[in-house]
């Protein structure tokens, strides 16, 4: 059988042993506590509102990553397949082609064709961007990376390149990641 | 043979013994030392000592490093490599430093880099950086050598393996090195495209990026591919092969040196082929044909109960059309099927080969170690069983005499008369020096039915059975033909009427679908079931087609030229179920007990003609069964009929088939360079007769059909003969009228 104990009973043993007085075992520490939640009313907030409000991440944070171009427009990445090879979480996937004079992707002979990161293995390591002998991928500090269907978590060569989409809602998109109070934005 | 002398030589203070005579390279390595190289390749003859990467100090000689490729072992030699030398190291280094001064170290993007010797030494033995600051040597690249291959001049080393290969193991001298010093580059001759059956070898050789194959461009790296060992199933040598596949596609062939068969090369077919694997026209799904519309794709629980129905309808009149390119395992099952479940016994077998040649088996490197070699037979060795060829033109550089007998050869016979010539071999002054001779090699190629049971008799009466240097290899045109053969057989001992008229036609595989023969057969037929890969073999014939399935694509075993049992390995996932997994579903309507499994299937066929030898006895690496001993004297079947002579003015044609043709070739873009030119090759003394001249078009006529052709002279072609290959001789008669 589950025997239930009530507060009720408890207080009743402790009247008892006190001589029938019902009193809290620790009136002062109670009121101390009262007191430091009282000090914080009047304390500016360390909570922030999440998620139009983002705490800054160092520069050095490791988040999604970004391919990048040339000043020229061409893609700096030459489907090397030495970040795939680096990578301990066996995440990135390179697929590479030749460039032609009519379709000149990178400079030199050889172009990404398919180059796409599987965020949902992604582990940041940042081995990537060490091993890439021509700086092409680098990690950024964008951490927003939930999705609701998984294979939306394969990044492809086009989303890596561009920006960043912002797909959280932020009070305002040129502070992002400059956190304002809510109650200052707001009022 | 006696034992070689053993000698006793240090490395790096250790100690080791070898045969007198050994490299120094193979001596570390027995002393488990590496000494670096990039141009010792013992396969491409005697080292040059071109590239110094080899540097060991040796004591006793001179005190400047030594080139270790180019030394021999002798007794009491002391070698110190870079692990001990100082000298040695800083030579190494030096060579090292030296080689990249003009390297263009662009290996993100070459091809090459993660298997790269030069990148892997260098990571060893060479400098952390370069001290270079001078403009590189810059030249144009990549350029095609052929469309399968194209180099980098800029990244070649100049260590002259592939210059090596092409003087003096391929023999066609059409790769050398241009210019001086430091322009020196790797060319063709007059930039004519590099062609002919082995080019392909020479970019496994390159231990750099120089050389590289166009198919898999950019497309793989070594870190991301899968290697499969399996067998090349393009012709009856059987070479060994590593597929590389990536993400469950084809993307190159490497060889696998299997020092008794193909002593590590291939052949552009070989190599390059695999393509055809990713042709347009393959077909994926069984197609039924429907009366005026063609061929419309079905389910495959359609196609199977079509197929019941079919065979069912038939009653027995059935006949079947193999291919040799059939696993032993899918023409066991075919054939129990047919025969035990329907009892129809007709089969086309691709060739027929003969027993008895069993008795004489031998490795195909003992032509390298043989003295006298006699070739019988219409057909090149090199578009058969191409890497015959190279055995052959190792033993004639290692002095072996090589007597070919046929129309082209150094004792000419008329076409059709080359069983005679065999009989005639086993007197005469060429007959007695093979009986006397302890390594003596015949080999038949092409020329008639039946040419292995000739074989087989002369080579009894030769007494080549107590000798075991001495062997005998009929080269069947076909690559598992010998297998076939012997499944059909294993499948029953009953014998059956030939089926009059003809039910059903099984054509199974592409060559057996591409054959004329067979054609013919399929039209007298009332209904045709067809196993073909690709849409254009069975359009317009075939009453229902099953998707086939390639070499690449399943597992099973095929019978070489030596007999030597291979295993094939699924290399890529074909894109329907292969041959076995539907022929058992089907046996299973028929009750015919066949197992979807090959191994199974193997075990039990081994049972009944391998001796019970199972998977696991064949191995990677299969060996040779051994010989088995002749019961009573082999059956020589009847000689064909020879071939009227000409008469006056014509010349009698001798068709074969080129090594670059056949369904699969067709699809390769990278080989359609090297199928044969559209030409007819003549005699010189027909060629003055006639008037024509190297070159000269020329009009072929038969019998009212006529094909346009290049002359060719081929001076070792007997006179009123006329040569061409398949592809172009088409429909003519075997008596032809050329003239200008
Ligand atoms: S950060 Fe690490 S785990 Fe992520 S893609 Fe780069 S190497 Fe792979
Ligand atoms: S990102 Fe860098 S390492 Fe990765 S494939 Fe491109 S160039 Fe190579
Ligand atoms: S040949 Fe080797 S060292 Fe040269 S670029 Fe290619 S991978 Fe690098
Ligand atoms: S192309 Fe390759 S094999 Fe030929 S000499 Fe240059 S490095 Fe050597
Ligand atoms: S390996 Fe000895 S010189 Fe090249």
């Amino acid at each position: 059988m589950l025997r239930i104990f009530r507060g009720a009973g408890l207080s009743h043993r402790f009247a008892r042993e006190t001589g029938g007085l019902v009193v809290s075992p620790q009136p002062v520490d109670t009121l101390k506590g009262f007191g430091v939640t009282f000090k914080q009313i009047f304390k500016k907030p360390l909570t922030m509102q999440y998620p139009e409000h983002k705490r800054p991440v160092y520069p050095r944070f490791r988040g999604r990553h970004r391919l990048w171009r040339h000043e020229n427009g061409l893609e700096k990445c030459v489907g090397c397949s030495l970040c795939a090879a680096a990578c301990p979480a066996d995440c990135i996937r390179v697929v590479a082609a030749e460039n032609t004079a009519e379709n000149r992707v990178s400079p030199g002979e050889r172009y990404a064709r398919i180059y796409e990161i599987n965020m949902s293995r992604c582990i940041f390591c940042g081995y990537c961007e060490l091993a890439c002998p021509f700086d092409a991928i680098t990690l950024g500090n964008e951490y927003e990376l939930a999705e609701y269907d998984r294979d939306d978590q394969i990044y492809t060569k086009d989303m890596l390149l561009a920006e960043p989409i912002k797909k959280v809602p932020v009070a305002d998109a040129e502070l992002y990641d400059t956190p304002i109070p809510y109650y200052r934005a707001h009022s | 043979m006696s034992a070689p002398e053993l000698v006793t030589v240090t490395i790096d203070e250790r100690s080791v013994q070898v045969p007198k005579g050994t490299g120094i390279v193979e001596t570390a390595a027995a002393a488990g030392i590496e000494i670096p190289v990039f141009c010792y390749e013992p396969r491409l003859g005697a080292a040059v000592g071109a590239c110094r990467m080899c540097l060991v100090e040796v004591e006793g000689m001179p005190p400047k490093p030594q080139a270790g490729c180019t030394l021999f072992a002798q007794d009491g030699m002391v070698v110190k490599t870079a692990r001990t030398s100082e000298m040695a190291r800083v030579a190494q280094n030096a060579t090292l430093e030296f080689i990249l001064v003009n390297h263009p170290l662009d290996c993100p993007v070459c091809d090459k880099g993660g298997e790269c010797p030069l990148q892997d030494l260098t990571f060893r033995y060479g400098p952390g950086n370069t001290r270079m600051t001078f403009d590189k040597r810059t030249f144009e690249k990549p350029i095609p050598i052929s469309p399968a291959i194209s180099i980098d001049r800029e990244r070649c080393i100049l260590c002259y393996r592939c210059t090596r290969f092409s003087e003096s193991v391929s023999e066609d001298n059409q790769l050398v090195a241009v210019n001086r010093g430091a322009q020196t580059m790797i060319a063709t001759f007059e930039d004519e495209p590099y062609t002919g059956a082995f080019t392909g070898n020479v970019t496994e050789l390159c231990p750099v990026g120089a050389l590289l194959p166009t198919q898999p461009r950019f497309e793989i790296r070594p870190w991301e591919f899968q290697a499969v060992p399996s067998v090349c199933g393009l012709c009856p040598v059987g070479c060994n092969i590593d597929v590389d596949q990536r993400e469950g596609k084809i993307k190159r062939i490497l060889s696998r040196n299997h020092p008794e068969v193909d002593e590590g090369w291939l052949c552009d077919k070989g190599r390059f082929g695999f393509s055809h694997l990713y042709a347009e026209d393959r077909i994926t799904d069984p197609l039924r044909r429907v009366r005026s519309r063609g061929l419309e794709e079905i389910s495959w629980e359609d196609a199977l109960d079509d197929a019941e129905r079919l065979l069912r309808e038939a009653n027995g009149r059935i006949a079947v059309a193999l291919s040799g390119s059939e696993t032993t395992e899918d023409a066991y099952a075919l054939a129990k099927l047919v025969r035990k479940g329907l009892g129809a016994h007709t089969a086309m077998l691709p060739e027929e080969i003969g027993g008895g040649l069993d008795a004489f088996r031998a490795p195909l490197s003992a032509i390298r170690d043989a003295e006298l070699i006699v070739v019988l037979g219409e057909d090149p060795v090199v578009e058969r069983a191409p890497i015959v060829d190279l055995w052959l033109r190792k033993a004639r550089r290692a002095g072996a005499e090589i007597v070919e007998i046929g129309p082209a050869g150094d004792v000419q016979i008329a076409p059709g008369t080359t069983a005679r010539a065999c009989r005639k071999l086993k007197s005469g002054e060429l007959g007695d020096r093979l009986r006397a001779s302890e390594r003596a090699i015949l080999i038949w190629s092409g020329g008639g039915a039946g040419g292995g049971s000739h074989l087989a008799a002369l080579a009894t009466d030769l007494g080549f059975a107590d000798k075991p240097g001495c062997g005998a290899f009929f080269l069947p045109e076909t690559a598992n033909g010998r297998g076939v053969a012997e499944a059909w057989a294993a499948a029953s001992d009953d014998e059956g009427p030939e089926p009059e008229p003809l039910g059903l036609l099984i054509v199974s595989g592409d060559e057996a679908a591409a054959n004329p023969n067979v054609r013919a057969l399929a039209e007298q037929a009332e209904r045709v079931l067809a196993i073909t890969m690709f849409h254009s073999l069975a359009v317009g014939w075939a009453d229902l087609v099953l998707p086939g399935t390639s070499y690449l694509e399943r597992e099973g075993t095929y019978v070489n030229v030596e007999g030597r049992i291979q295993r094939l390995r699924r290399t890529a996932i074909p894109p329907a179920p292969d041959e076995l997994a539907w022929i058992a579903q089907l046996a299973s309507r028929f009750e015919v007990e066949l197992s979807p499994s090959p191994s199974l299937v193997f075990a039990e066929l081994s049972e009944r003609v391998f001796g019970g030898v199972t998977y696991e006895d064949l191995g990677e690496e299969a060996r040779l069964p051994d010989r088995v001993p002749l019961e009573a004297a082999p059956a020589e079947s009847a000689d064909e009929p020879v071939p009227a002579k000409a008469p006056g003015g014509t010349l009698q044609l001798l068709r074969y088939r080129p090594l670059f043709s056949g369904a699969a070739v067709e699809r390769v873009p990278e080989l359609q360079f090297q199928r044969p030119a559209p030409e007819i090759e003549l005699s010189v003394k027909d060629a003055k007769r006639l008037g024509v001249r190297r070159g000269e078009p020329v009009s072929v006529r038969s019998n009212g059909t006529s094909v346009q052709l290049r002359a060719a002279i081929n001076k070792r072609l007997k006179a009123g003969v006329a040569r061409i290959a398949d592809d172009h001789a088409r429909d003519l008669h075997p008596t032809v009228e050329v003239s200008k």
